[in-house]
């Protein structure tokens, strides 16, 4: 038997081997199982593979000409806006950021429930995860790229984005600036991205070599080339798993970092309103929320549209639901812990960047604020909201769109009444910067159904780890 | 800098000024040029095509060095009021008009119309020679054709506004002699002649006294404008800037305002009560009255102060003015001869003529006559006019209103135009003979009796034409040498009294580098106080309910409209009403309430009779009188749809003005002529609401120092970015009244680490000194090159001025107090927009300076977020400059900016190194002084002061020690370097 025939993806789990999970002992009626329709291995391998394997079906093209329709104008809009200037934005001397910053914090923060997922979830050895987590790692490399594109055009001069990368030059002691937060978001997001995607494709490599077996013709050589020459054996999955878990274990503390010095671009400057020390846990909370509503919008539409309802099952829907409800929760908190700061610091300044937020002239951008992202998700405390999936995936869509007016409130409405009345100003976007918004939705939906069609959307291996084994239900040992 | 002596032989060696290659060069490359500095090379013309046309010194002309800038003595002419001025000069081309300080008018100060002056030097679409029937025509034609004309002619009339001039004046009367019928007429389109005609009645000469404002203890001004507009405002706001200094022990002037809208004079009143312009005459004669009563002299109004409105504030101010008498100044800026004549009853009660007002040396600024002007028109009306040249003004627009002159104007056989720029009198003349640029002539001017003030020509002819002096010496058949005129006339008339036995040669050329000589005046004839000159004038009826009366004004910045081209000027924000690009109604907030529209909403002013109506935009202005609506003149001149393509051409935005549009609309049909004077406050007017709304091109949306009610925290309803104090607190306990006593200095947690060593540079703004007239605000412009980025730029809120004035209104109805305060870049120590910068485009230099580097800036705008002052600028756009000889304006010290990089006020760097730079040349050190920067150089009121800090004895350090001073937002601990003087108020 040639090698190239064994299936050499047989299921190894990729965390170290966990503590039996209780649905497969004692209380599997109270729990429904992780994945459903009693798969076997090689279910999971030809239900995972077929997306990839059949002709796009008339639904993915739909969907994919509305992405492409949505990063055409994107790309239009931001061709304009460099060739033209900055000026065919909405902003003005007194608001100098607007939808270009909303976006980046917006897609940065996306990006957050990928690397929790990931990372984190590894760490903690929650298998739910393993459904869901190759296309939430996609995702947030995917928006990262978003996000990265956002700094990069909101720049007057962006054909010089390049000088704020320390590299060696000939400008004499002219470098960087160390002491700005804008500075360590280029070290910030170029390590998240880095490492993301380092993560992501070590995680593809098992099921790389699956589909590269399963391929012929010059799909077999550029998976077998992607796929590293895997061949299954006991100590390759061995030296797989350490790389794992150390690649999980640096992934971690960006979970927080990341959007922490995210975070700084706002609390390290004078602005009322940005000027705050609660800002990187509100800021990490935040993106770990909107990042899992982002995966459920996601994964709703993926289970229908892909038919991996057995994969990604009501106990996945649920789960992230409840960690939406939390971290919603908590995101409600800062929002509260921020009013009470303001009040306490005494700064009238300050007292009255709230003030204004509540009740002044864009205090609607506020309140959609408040109840997308603090009342609505409130709903998911209800089991019955939780297991319908309509309910949920409004009120994830929900959570997207009240956790970019959160960067929106937090960017444009500090900015627009700052310290001296005589600058006041409002804001209103225009088209090309309209423009900009959609184009980002274009390309990460565009990259994300690009994805769907070329690799596993679910991690193979992982899955067969974690399906009720049929033929031989003997429990797995205990640690 | 040196003073040039001597204008360079321009006259001999045109060449060295105009690039040969032409404009054709493309504007960046230009711009380019221009900001490495290298404009010598553009200019001789080297640089752009050197192996084509290379244009050198062979023998460089005295005091021209290639690169180094020097200063030429000239005067003013954007205004008849004659400020003079030094052109800073740059290889044979000015590039900035600052005051001259030596000069008696001015003083060193410069408004905002004179300082934008320079751009008109580099219009474009200056005639260039004579135009006959709107084509082009030889200067040899037109002079045998008018010259021919002439001849035949039976009534010669010549329509000029004053002519300062008084060669120019020489050779109209010898014009006017030469000829069988010839008069001439001048009228002022900003008319003062019934203060002429009131001193005619009671003083037996018509005249216009010299107001002198620094000697008034007490000022009482009813709708004079003085400080804004009010015939020579530079002169007169220095004068009241000096009565103000509230740090001398000597007692500071009371300032007592009433009037109808809001005046920048208004704002800075102590007491500023509204009264509709219906009321000024009725409240005069109550004040007369009461003067009287006091003096125990009896008067034609004695017993007419029943009538009189505001009656206990008129009493008040009475007394006032009785204890100060001998220092105390009544003035008026009604056009009614009558009024007049009790404002000068008031005076003379009041013995200000010989203390506060001269008529013995009195102003010339203003001779206008609209008596002679309704004679005229009589004239025409009867056909009898057979040429008639007009000089200087525009009737047809500026007196087009029924029963204006303007309507009559076509009515003469032949009509002459004398105009550097196509206007509407233009449109109707038969000839045009285009008029230079003040700054490219010779000329001469008598502002005051006594004293002359000289022009000289800073630059070669950038157009054919020829002065109004020149044209009618030939066409009497004389020479048309501009100089020889000149000297001639000196020679002759001026020599001889001011000469003082210096010869003629040497006494010109000290003339000509100082700007200006004195001389002994002649007698001015005027008689004393006639009491029987005093008239009693007929009270107006207020107007009918629901109905409003219509108060036209000049604005600082569009005057009667002839600076209506200057894009500057366009773009200048009103300190009034922070408006720009525009004209519109002004409403008491409680009228716009009753009507139902705000800031931008368009109402319908119907006005009573055939004037036009007119549909404008709303502006709502807290002070105005409730029966009144205000509307600026100076708007709507033909051919302002040449900034139909001013600004950034892109998808969403809007042209400034349409093609065939106007900018604003023109109100000037809707003065009215009344006893044969023109009344720019009769009109009444029916107003209601229409649906349209046009959002205003606005510097400033927010107007007060108090956040809006609904959004005030405890404690923080007001903001303190001004500090206003009242003049008895201050005197009693300075700290209190600045602080409440609850100043707690804030110390800092980490020491300072970088301490500038050697000069820290910073700025104090005395808030009590500025008047808000905006002149700094176009000097910046003028020095900076900061470009004009038309009207939907501003509208949303990215203008470009480095330097702006805010302006705060304190109180409501009745009594509104109005605050002015220049902003600009604080250059603070702990500048947060430096720690910001991800690429160090911004940083603090070793001498306390906040630096933006620009060729570094990457366009962020990080910094522009996190200035706590907003003071920052960014190039949304490559701001085009259309016009390729404008660009000739651009100081050649200053880099051009290209779009996607953030500017923002350097304390004008290149000023300071300048100085540096010439003292080390000298061997010697900076001295506090040397260095002037724009804004500063031209304030009337001295109300900037820079210097270095670190020296205790300079003169900065010593206003920053004031207990007056204080740092805006100094709670945030951002450590600026400008300092504010708190603005003191004499009130009662």
């Amino acid at each position: 038997m040639r090698l190239s025939e064994v299936d050499t993806t047989i299921p190894t789990p990729r965390e170290p081997t966990t503590a039996p999970a209780v649905e497969e002992t004692g209380s599997a009626a109270v729990i429904p199982p992780l994945i459903t329709g009693d798969k076997v291995a090689g279910d999971v391998t030809r239900d995972v593979c077929a997306p990839l394997e059949r002709p796009a079906t008339a639904m993915w093209w739909c969907v994919f000409i509305v992405a492409l329709s949505a990063l055409v104008v994107g790309v239009v809009s931001v061709g304009y806006q460099i060739a033209t200037g900055i000026g065919t934005w909405g902003l003005n001397r007194t608001v100098g950021w607007a939808f270009d910053i909303t976006n980046f914090v917006f897609w940065v923060g996306i990006g957050h429930a990928g690397t929790l997922i990931s990372a984190v979830l590894l760490l903690f050895r929650q298998k739910w995860r393993t459904s869901i987590n190759r296309s939430a790692e996609a995702m947030t490399i995917f928006a990262v790229i978003c996000a990265g594109l956002y700094p990069v055009i909101h720049m007057g001069r962006p054909w010089l984005a390049f000088w704020v990368f320390p590299y060696p030059n000939e400008r004499g002691p002219l470098w960087v600036n160390f002491r700005s937060a804008l500075l360590w978001d280029v070290f910030a997001i170029g390590t998240y991205f880095t490492i993301s995607l380092l993560f992501w494709y070590i995680g593809l490599i098992p099921d790389l070599a699956t589909i590269r077996d399963r391929a012929t013709g010059l799909k077999k050589k550029v998976m077998g080339w992607l796929a590293l020459g895997w061949d299954g054996a006991a100590r390759t999955w061995a030296r797989y798993e350490v790389a794992c878990v150390l690649l999980a274990a640096l992934a971690t503390p960006l979970v927080v970092s990341v959007h922490s010095v995210v975070s700084s671009d706002f609390a390290t400057s004078t602005v009322p309103g940005w000027h705050t020390t609660v800002f990187p846990p509100y800021f990490v909370i935040g993106a770990i929320f909107s990042g899992f509503a982002m995966v459920l919008t996601l994964m709703l539409i993926a289970r229908k549209v892909m038919n991996f309802e057995d994969y990604i099952t009501k106990r996945h829907i649920q789960a992230m639901c409840k960690v939406i409800v939390f971290t919603g929760s908590i995101v409600g908190l800062a929002y509260l812990t921020e009013l009470f700061v303001a009040w306490y610091s005494g700064s009238i300044y300050e007292q009255f960047a709230f003030l204004n937020r509540m009740a002044g002239p864009m205090a609607w951008s506020y309140w959609i604020m408040v109840a997308c992202n603090v009342i609505s998700p409130q709903l998911l405390w209800f089991k019955k909201v939780r297991d319908s999936i309509g309910a949920v995936f409004v009120l994830s869509l929900l959570v997207n769109v009240g956790m970019w007016f959160e960067r929106f409130v937090i960017i444009v409405t500090s900015l627009t009444r700052d310290y001296l009345p005589s600058s006041w100003s409002g804001y209103s976007p225009t088209w090309i910067e309209v423009g900009s918004l959609v184009g980002g939705f274009g390309l990460f939906f565009t990259l994300f159904l690009l994805f769907c069609r070329t690799l596993p959307m679910i991690a193979m291996f992982e899955v067969k780890a974690v399906i009720r084994p049929k033929a031989d239900p003997a429990p797995e040992e205990s640690p | 800098m040196t003073y040039l002596p001597e204008n360079a032989d321009f006259e001999t060696d045109p060449d060295i000024l105009l690039p040969v290659e032409g404009l054709a060069a493309s504007r960046r490359s230009f711009l380019r040029l221009a900001g490495f500095g290298v404009a010598a090379g553009v200019l001789a013309g080297c640089s752009r095509a050197p192996e084509r046309r290379v244009v050198t010194y062979l023998e460089a002309p005295d005091g021209i060095v290639a690169g180094r800038g020097y200063r030429m003595a000239t005067t003013c002419a954007g205004c008849t009021a004659s400020c003079g001025v030094l052109a800073r000069c740059r290889d044979g081309r000015p590039i900035k008009l600052e005051g001259l300080p030596e000069h008696p008018i001015s003083g060193g100060g410069l408004c905002a119309v004179g300082q934008a002056e320079i751009l008109s030097l580099y219009d474009g679409e200056r005639f260039d020679g004579p135009r006959h029937g709107g084509r082009e025509a030889s200067w040899k034609d037109a002079d045998s054709a008018i010259s021919f004309a002439l001849s035949k002619a039976r009534k010669v009339r010549l329509l000029t506004e004053t002519v300062t001039s008084p060669s120019t004046r020489a050779v109209i009367a010898g014009f006017c002699d030469g000829l069988a019928d010839a008069r001439h007429t001048s009228y002022d389109p900003l008319s003062a002649a019934a203060i002429l005609d009131a001193h005619e009645a009671t003083h037996g000469r018509r005249l216009l006294p010299h107001y002198e404002f620094h000697e008034a203890d007490v000022i009482a001004s009813f709708d004079a404008d003085f400080l804004g507009t009010w015939i020579s405002p530079v002169e007169y706001a220095r004068g009241y800037g000096m009565g103000r200094r509230p740090d001398d022990r000597k007692s500071m002037s009371r300032h007592w305002q009433f009037e109808a809208r809001m005046s920048l004079t208004g704002g800075r009143a102590d007491e500023r009560l509204r009264l509709a312009p219906w009321e000024i005459t009725p409240a005069l004669m109550g004040l007369c009255d009461m003067l009287a009563s006091k003096a125990g002299r009896s008067t034609p109004v004695t017993g007419q102060r029943t009538g009189a409105p505001r009656i206990d504030d008129l009493r008040r101010l009475a007394d006032e003015l009785w204890e100060a008498r001998g220092r105390a100044l009544v003035v008026c800026g009604s056009n009614d001869t009558a009024t007049q004549t009790l404002v000068n009853l008031a005076n003379h009660l009041l013995g200000s003529y010989g203390s506060t007002i001269d008529i013995a040396r009195p102003s010339l600024q203003k001779r206008g006559s609209d008596r002679a002007l309704a004679a005229l028109k009589r004239e025409l009306d009867a056909g009898e006019v057979d040429v008639l040249i007009v000089a200087g003004v525009n009737p047809v627009y500026d007196r087009g209103f029924a029963g204006g002159v303007g309507e009559s104007i076509a009515k003469a056989k032949l009509i002459v135009s004398i105009t550097g720029l196509k206007n509407e009198t233009s449109s109707v003349a038969h000839w045009t003979c285009p008029e230079p640029h003040a700054l490219e002539t010779w000329d001469d001017a008598e502002p005051r009796a006594g004293l002359l003030s000289l022009r000289q020509p800073t630059v070669p002819p950038l157009r054919s034409a020829r002065t109004l002096r020149a044209s009618l010496s030939k066409w009497s058949g004389g020479g048309a040498n501009d100089r020889a005129l000149v000297e001639a006339h000196w020679k002759q008339n001026v020599h001889p009294r001011a000469g003082d036995g210096v010869p003629f040669r040497r006494f010109f050329r000290e003339a000509l580098h100082d700007g200006f000589k004195a001389a002994s005046p002649p007698p001015s004839g005027a008689a004393p106080f006639r009491m029987e000159g005093v008239q009693v004038p007929e009270t107006a009826a207020a107007p009918a309910a629901g109905s409003m009366v219509v108060v036209l004004y000049p604005k600082v910045s569009m005057l009667d409209g002839r600076h209506a081209h200057n894009p500057w000027l366009q773009e200048l924000a009103d300190p009034v009403s922070r408006l720009a690009w525009e004209s519109y109604a002004v409403l008491s907030p409680t009228v716009a309430g009753k009507l139902g529209v705000e800031k931008g909403d368009v109402v319908r002013l119907d006005p009573e009779g055939d004037a036009p109506a007119l549909e404008l935009p709303v502006h709502v202005q807290p002070g105005q009188h409730d029966d009144v609506v205000a509307v600026a003149l100076g708007y709507g001149r033909d051919g302002t749809d040449r900034f139909a393509d001013i600004g950034p051409d892109w998808w969403e935005g809007e042209a400034t003005v349409a093609v065939g549009g106007r900018v604003g609309e023109n109100a000037a049909p809707w003065l009215k002529t009344v006893g044969e004077l023109t009344r720019t406050d009769t009109t009444v007017v029916k107003i209601s609401a229409t649906s349209v709304h046009r959002e205003l091109a606005s510097f400033q949306d927010y107007h007060s120092l108090e956040v809006p009610k609904h959004l005030a925290p405890h404690h923080g309803e007001v903001r303190d970015a001004v500090r206003t104090v009242e003049l008895e607190a201050f005197r009693r306990d300075p700290n209190h009244a600045m602080y409440g006593g609850h100043h707690h200095p804030t110390g800092d947690l980490w020491p300072d680490d970088h301490v500038p060593e050697g000069n820290r540079w910073g700025m104090v703004v005395d808030l009590t000194a500025c008047t808000g007239c905006s002149g700094c605000v176009v000097a910046c412009q003028a020095e900076n090159n900061i470009p004009v980025v038309g009207r939907d730029e501003v509208r949303r809120h990215r203008e470009m001025s480095w330097m702006r004035i805010d302006r705060y209104d304190l109180g409501d109805g009745d009594d509104v107090q109005v605050s002015h305060q220049p902003m600009m870049c604080q250059h603070c120590d702990n500048a947060p927009c430096e720690s910001v910068c991800p690429v160090l485009a911004t940083m603090q230099s070793s001498d306390g300076l906040n630096q933006q580097v620009y060729n570094r800036c990457v366009g962020t705008r990080y910094c522009a977020n996190t200035c706590p002052y907003k003071v920052r600028r960014f190039n949304w756009f490559e701001y085009q400059r259309h016009d390729q000889l404008q660009n000739l304006v651009l100081n050649p010290d200053v880099t051009t900016r290209s779009r996607g990089v953030m500017e923002k006020c350097s304390m004008c760097v290149q000023r300071i190194q300048e100085a540096r730079i010439d003292a080390r040349r000298r061997g010697v050190e900076v001295k506090d002084g040397d260095i002037k920067l724009a804004c500063q150089d031209s304030c009337p009121t001295q109300a900037i002061t820079f210097g270095d800090l670190n020296d205790p004895e300079s003169e900065v350090s010593k206003k920053a020690r004031s207990a007056r001073a204080y740092r805006v937002l100094e709670e945030t601990h951002v450590e600026p370097a400008v300092r504010y003087l708190a603005q003191v108020r004499n009130r009662s």
